[in-house]
């Protein structure tokens, strides 16, 4: 594990103040926010960005950061020393939903401090709520499928000492999610204190990109490539979807663009989501005489005027 | 590293299963009258239409985490991270749709 410059990150000085460190990260947040950003590799840069400021506006753990660092050459693998953090009390934020998606650096520091804070509290209290991404096939959303996915964090061991844990959960993909769904894991937040129930787990679904599909909510958009005379003429053409091989009737007079619906045929659901065809005129290329030949007869016999702004 | 594997049983946020405003505060690791100002400040809608329970779905938890978090980091009000909120969700919406017509952003820079 790589010790991270929280500091270098954000492009300040160890020296620099709150207030500034606040303005810095505002700064680039804007620079690069997924929704703002042109940069290729933004949505890493904003997660670093929020990993190193959720330790350096926090007083606590920027104190024992600060601290740490201060023995780290910066070479080699790293591993906090036993008790590093000796002395400080730091607020957990459950509201970091980016937190699940941090670095093991910041894990191995950061990511048990609530349960271990209050491992001899007197009280009983429900662990708190987590977050993490789950990246799915849209085959998987389509049929359902079963998907592992690695967690880590610290925890106690048998002897009371906080070590690396990493556990990693058998999730069902129930078919019929969408993106942007949050799937609940009951009781696989964190753990609860003094005896307590644990917390959720919330996972964000999120599709990995199709290269045949696009999709919008439940429905489906596929491009379906098409002669310019089965769109003229219509006909009946067969089409590979998540159900199968369907026969499709293209109707007569088509045009390029034209969508095609095919109802139920999307994403499962209640209702079900719906597969539009977007029909893609293809003309053959006239690279043959014969080719040439047959588009001038064409434009001799069928007169028109795509043009016609009259 | 201890490495421990756990099947689990799982809930779709959605039409079926929403949350009441105890699960979407704990959620966002906020208290109940914090949920309250986002609906009052409209950053989430609440379906009374079925039930005299309000109900939250998956959507109103994105925005609920979203809003929070441009409430520390950037000090901005409820109201404007609502404004905020929905002025990000058109931007993904145009981004989506000039990505399906076939322009690439980045070649545009």
């Amino acid at each position: 594990m790589d010790f991270k410059n929280y500091y270098k990150i954000l492009g300040v000085e160890p020296s620099t103040s709150e207030d500034e460190i606040r303005r810095a990260y505002r700064k680039l947040a804007r620079k690069y926010h997924p929704d703002v950003s042109k940069e290729e590799d933004a949505e890493i840069k904003m997660r670093d960005l929020n990993e190193a400021y959720d330790v350096l506006r926090d007083k606590e753990k920027r104190a024992a950061y600060d601290q740490l660092a201060t023995g780290v050459s910066g070479d080699g693998s790293f591993q906090p020393p036993p008790g590093w953090d000796s002395g400080f009390e730091f607020r957990h934020d459950s509201a970091n939903a980016d937190e699940a998606q941090f670095s093991e650096f910041f894990s191995s520091l950061f990511g048990g401090q609530a349960r271990r804070r209050h491992t001899h509290d007197p009280y009983r209290a429900r662990g708190e709520d987590h977050h993490a991404i789950i990246e799915v096939d849209l085959e998987d959303a389509i049929h359902g499928a079963s998907r592992d996915i690695s967690l880590r964090g610290m925890q106690l061991d048998a002897q009371g000492k906080p070590a690396l844990h990493s556990r990693t959960l058998s999730v069902r993909i129930p078919a019929g999610v969408k993106e942007g769904q949050y799937i609940r894991l009951n009781g696989q937040g964190m753990p609860g204190y003094g005896g307590a129930e644990s917390g959720d787990l919330y996972l964000e679904v999120r599709f990995k990109p199709h290269p045949r599909y696009r999709v919008e909510g439940r429905d489906l958009y596929l491009n379906l490539p098409v002669t310019p005379w089965e769109a003229a003429l219509g006909a009946s053409i067969h089409v590979p979807t998540f159900a199968g091989s369907l026969e499709v009737s293209i109707p007569v007079g088509s045009q390029n663009g034209c969508k095609l619906r095919l109802k139920g045929k999307g994403i499962p659901g209640n209702p079900a989501g719906d597969l539009y065809l977007v029909l893609d005129l293809r003309l053959p290329i006239a690279n043959t005489e014969a080719a040439k030949q047959a588009y001038r007869k064409l434009a001799q016999d069928l007169p028109f005027n795509p043009r016609d702004w009259s | 590293m201890k490495q421990t594997l756990i099947r689990t049983d799982v809930t779709v946020i959605g039409e079926v299963q929403a949350l009441d405003t105890a699960e979407l505060a704990r959620a966002c690791g906020a208290q109940v009258e914090c949920v309250e100002q986002l609906v009052a400040c409209g950053v989430i809608g609440t379906d009374d239409s079925k039930s005299t329970e309000p109900c939250f779905y998956s959507v109103d938890l994105s925005r609920a985490l979203d809003a929070r978090r441009l409430e520390r980091d950037f000090g901005v009000g409820l109201e404007a991270a609502a404004l905020i909120l929905d002025l990000s969700q058109e931007v993904r919406r145009f981004k989506k749709l000039l990505h399906n017509l076939g322009h690439d952003l980045q070649r545009d820079k």
